[in-house]
């Protein structure tokens, strides 16, 4: 089926299947920030914004994003740049497969709830999984990112 | 597979209508699941964009949530907030923030599984849905929806709306599982004491979540033991065991919950 859709602001039209994720439509158009890691609504790695809200594009099928509007890491390139950085600077990234999901979660605690208290930060990130880092660096790198 | 996306209510229905078999799907986080395991499904209608059925609305004697509105909208909504603490209290631990935004009440309900937390809740608070088909509407008690494991009375139906009545009362909520959160129930408990005593449901306790009887008219008796807990706990759950979790453990979870509610409740 034709679907039609903006990502990262920019229109779209391709084909795809109906049983197709918006994970792995997504990453076949380029934006290879948005991960493949559990592929079951676990981890977090494939979080894009979809219609504003953060989601997981392995949950959703390809016909749903039907006339949406998605977002993706690629292009909040500005908007992340201190997360970003941050994230380098505290050690919230070792290995690195989780954490574009990560800053699009940062990013989207920060510009609708943005509390620092480290309990409500630790909270906020109940939807993302990293295997490495023990979180405590993460949650510093995002608490700093707010002063 | 055939894919149908329905742009109004009735467009819906007639979906429905015309191809029976067809899956609805609307936050698509069961649905997708789903698909995934067995992939027998022909088709799906998909019912995300109705956006009529998204609004809560509040009246002078309950609160009407559309079956679409999200967990997200539930938990933002004031007077969810102000009025159904408890419904608040279980969207808290449901699932993670981008499954919450994802995650419809109607979705929960109907998917009619073992786990579902926010339906063992609105058991509690005596919710009532409105389903939709197109030989017209009718209104039938959440109790009276379930018919087995992953299995409901909606005959081609689409659920429309939840209508929680408003009532002075009490509540206890937990919830255990492997982690703090994102956390598919081993077992939940939702326990409600108003004028007329203790309602009480749990998930993940039997192969649908439903009202806890003889522990209910245990509790109401005021006459209440170890040993009788257990009998009456005996007579209302079936847990299954998983691989999440053990029917003993299960067993005992459910009992020390049941404890700490009517202590905390009598207490208050
Ligand atoms: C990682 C993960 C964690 C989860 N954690 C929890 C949790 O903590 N607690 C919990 O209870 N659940 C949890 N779930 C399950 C799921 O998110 C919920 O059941 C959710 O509410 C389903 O809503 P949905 O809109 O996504 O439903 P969908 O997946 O779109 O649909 C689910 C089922 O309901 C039917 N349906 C949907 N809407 C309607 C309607 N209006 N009328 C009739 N039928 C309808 C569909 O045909 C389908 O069979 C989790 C799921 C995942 C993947
Ligand atoms: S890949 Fe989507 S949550 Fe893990
Ligand atoms: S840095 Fe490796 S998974 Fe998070």
């Amino acid at each position: 089926m034709q679907i039609r859709c903006t990502i990262n602001s920019r229109p779209y039209r391709f084909e795809c299947e109906p049983e197709e994720r918006l994970l792995d439509v997504v990453r076949r158009l380029g934006m290879l920030s948005v991960k493949k890691g559990c592929g079951e609504g676990e981890c977090g790695t494939c979080s894009l914004f979809f219609n504003g809200k953060l989601v997981n594009s392995c949950l959703l099928l390809a016909p749903q994003m039907q006339g949406a509007e998605i977002v993706t890491l690629e292009g909040l390139q500005k908007e992340t740049e201190t997360i970003r950085e941050n994230f380098a600077k505290e050690g919230a990234v070792q290995c690195g497969f989780c954490t574009p999901g990560f800053v699009m979660r940062a990013y989207d605690y920060i510009i609708h709830e943005g509390s620092k208290d480290e309990k409500r930060v630790k909270e906020a990130l109940d939807g993302n999984i990293c295997r490495c880092t023990g979180y405590q660096k993460i949650v510093e790198a995002i608490v700093k990112s707010m002063s | 597979m055939i894919y149908h996306r329905a742009e109004h209510l009735d467009d819906a229905l007639n979906l429905i209508h015309q191809h029976p078999d067809f899956l609805l799907l609307c936050g698509s986080t069961d649905v997708a699941v789903q698909l995934s395991d067995q992939n027998t499904v022909q088709g799906l209608i998909d019912i995300g964009g109705l956006s009529e059925l998204r609004a809560i609305e509040m009246g002078s004697e309950s609160i009407h949530i559309g079956a679409l509105a999200t967990v997200t909208e539930i938990m933002e909504s004031a007077a969810v907030r102000t009025h159904l603490p408890l419904l608040i209290a279980a969207s808290e631990v449901f699932a993670s923030h981008q499954i919450r935004n994802l995650a419809t009440l109607g979705g929960n309900i109907a998917n009619a599984s073992p786990a579902a937390d926010l339906t063992a809740v609105l058991l509690v608070l005596n919710a009532t849905l409105t389903l939709g088909s197109k030989q017209g509407r009718r209104e039938i008690a959440l109790d009276e929806l379930f018919c087995g494991y992953k299995c409901t009375k909606l005959d081609h139906e689409m659920i429309l709306g939840i209508t929680i009545p408003l009532q002075e009362h009490q509540w206890y909520y937990r919830k255990a599982g492997a982690r703090e959160r994102l956390n598919i129930a081993k077992v939940s408990l939702a326990v409600v004491k108003n004028s007329g005593g203790y309602c009480i449901s749990g998930a993940s306790l039997n192969p649908y979540a439903l009202r806890l009887r003889h522990v209910e008219e245990l509790l109401n008796s005021g006459d209440v033991s170890d040993e009788k807990i257990s009998e009456a706990l005996a007579q209302d759950i079936a847990p299954s065991g998983s691989f999440r979790s053990t029917k003993a453990y299960r067993t005992r979870v459910a009992f020390n919950m049941v404890k700490e509610a009517f202590s905390s409740l009598e207490a208050s």
